[in-house]
């Protein structure tokens, strides 16, 4: 498997439109690299470019400490699996998964090898001798996987292939690709837009927005101790509460709501006093207390939690609330509650005032 | 199945792989009957085609295409049943060299009052080796065929496959 640098990478398009600004990443031995954040940030380019499907416009690209900046995508030892399959129609599955093999001419009886083995780990084996139309979309992306598995390549590149999956078979496909990254141990790059899939897959994400790096972290260094405003926004669902409130005496005044700040807190935050912040409070973080007065718009019962949908009482902020249980409330009813866990950003800048814990 | 044993793997393989070699080898052999079939009739050896035969040879190249492309497409998937057929088909190649090809080299007929070989040797030569390579195809065709179909079907035995 192989380790693979990013160094300062850039993508400017003819038109002039940059795609990608300075991209920095040391992706380890064995590491899974999920690329996340919303449509048109760039990640999809920047897998494109570490594939050789585009071109990099400035900085490097190494795969074992070998600068294959130019190297064509056919030498870069790197397989990719695509959102669309890219399965030919008219071959068997069993033809579809030896096919790259077959162009390199190897011996047949080592093809044969490696696509049983590959179908093996997939649970492909009785699929074998069908045409990818007979098979679900979720087979579909097995298939693909196989193809690439098949090559043993350096680089495993992912660009959201789950996304033409039903919900339930995105689940289950997820978790294969998962058991498939601890079985093989291989250096994968994984393109997302959807946070559950970065989270619950990624050894480290990478979070983008409009062709800038966001952070890159650990899932419980996004979710926990998010860079930004944007990425403490992007990832959580429902996504981050947001509330300008000026720093006061030990206490924070929002539009319609005061909330105490703890000790740590108020050391977080001694730069700041008189000055306005912006708090951020994960749904999740919220239960019933007794600091903010909310106004109940509507709730969503999930089973195991409520969502609860309201404004802070006197024409205060939107809220939302993830409440433990199942919580019969209607439109009107008044619930306060409490703040567990804090997120302070720079209203300038919007970056994290670091310590707020 | 032992993954260290490459006869066992070369045959594990025909599970998944068509039979492409004679299958291809049918489609040689429709190549070389047309052209035997565009190569044999010639205009200027007078009434001497003008006969039943003539029809009858054109409805079967028309049925043997039809036939050998069939079996080509049952052969691909291992059909042993159709390597028969092949084979009747390739004798058959072999015996119409003695019903067009041999008698209108033996024969004369008469053009512009003058007595001329309505097959001469080189045509003569020509359609042989057609209908002879043509058969020779269907045969190899045949037989590997069924030497695949026996190697398979000894195969899944082996692992205790239940159909072939």
């Amino acid at each position: 498997m192989a380790t693979l640098n990013l160094q300062h990478i850039d993508k400017i398009y003819d038109n002039n439109v940059q795609a990608v600004f300075d991209f920095n990443l040391d992706v380890k031995d064995g590491e899974l690299i999920v690329l996340v954040g919303p449509s048109g940030c760039g990640k999809s380019t920047t897998l494109r470019m570490v594939a050789g499907l585009e071109d990099i416009s400035n900085g490097k690209l190494l795969l074992d400490g070998k600068d294959i900046t130019a190297t064509p995508a056919k030498d870069r030892d790197m397989a990719m699996v695509f959102q669309s399959y890219a399965l030919y129609g008219h071959m068997t599955i069993y033809e579809n998964m030896a096919f790259s093999l077959t162009l390199r001419k190897e011996n047949p009886n080592v093809i044969h090898k490696k696509v049983l083995a590959a179908a093996e780990i997939l649970g492909l084996t009785s699929q074998l001798n069908k045409k990818p139309a007979q098979l679900s979309g979720g087979q579909r992306q097995r298939v693909a996987m196989g193809r690439s598995i098949v090559r043993n390549p350096k680089v495993f590149l992912f660009d959201e292939p789950l996304s033409n999956l039903d919900a339930k078979l995105r689940g289950a496909t997820r978790r294969e690709i998962l058991l498939l990254h601890k079985r093989l141990q291989a250096t994968m790059m994984y393109v997302t837009h959807d946070q559950t899939e970065a989270l619950t897959l990624a050894d480290r994400i990478v979070c983008m927005s409009m062709g800038h790096v966001q952070q890159v972290g650990t899932p419980l260094e996004l979710y926990d101790e998010p860079a930004n405003v944007f990425v403490a926004s992007f990832i959580g669902l429902p996504p981050m509460n947001f509330f300008d409130v000026t720093v006061g005496n030990g206490v924070l005044n929002g539009q319609g709501f005061t909330v105490k700040l703890t000790e740590e807190e108020k050391r977080t935050l001694a730069a700041y006093q008189g000055k306005e912040i912006i708090l951020g409070v994960r749904p999740e973080s919220i239960e019933e207390g007794t600091e903010v007065r909310v106004d109940v718009q509507n709730n969503e019962n999930l089973g195991m939690n409520t969502l609860v949908h309201g404004y802070v009482a006197n024409g205060g902020p939107r809220i939302v609330a993830k409440l433990k249980g199942w919580k019969m409330l209607k439109a009107g009813d008044g619930i306060t509650f409490s703040f567990n866990r804090k997120h302070f950003f720079d209203k300038e800048t919007t970056n994290a005032i670091r310590g707020g814990k | 199945m032992n993954l260290n044993d490459e006869l066992a793997i070369t045959r594990d393989r025909l599970r998944f792989i068509k039979n492409t070699q004679s299958a291809n080898l049918c489609y040689l052999a429709i190549l070389l009957n047309v052209f035997y079939f565009v190569s044999i009739y010639k205009s200027d050896v007078g009434t001497y085609y003008y006969n039943i035969l003539i029809g009858a040879s054109i409805v079967y190249n028309l049925v043997f295409m039809l036939a050998v492309f069939l079996s080509s497409e049952e052969v691909k998937n291992y059909n042993r049943k159709y390597s028969y057929l092949l084979g009747v088909i390739g004798l058959l190649q072999i015996a119409r060299i003695f019903i067009i090809p041999m008698r209108a080299h033996a024969a004369k007929t008469v053009v512009n009052g003058k007595e001329v070989l309505v097959m001469h040797g080189g045509q003569f030569t020509r359609v042989c080796i057609y209908l002879a390579a043509s058969a020779a195809f269907l045969l190899a065709a045949a037989a590997i065929n069924i030497k695949k179909c026996n190697e398979l079907s000894e195969h899944m035995n082996s692992i205790g496959a239940q159909n072939v």
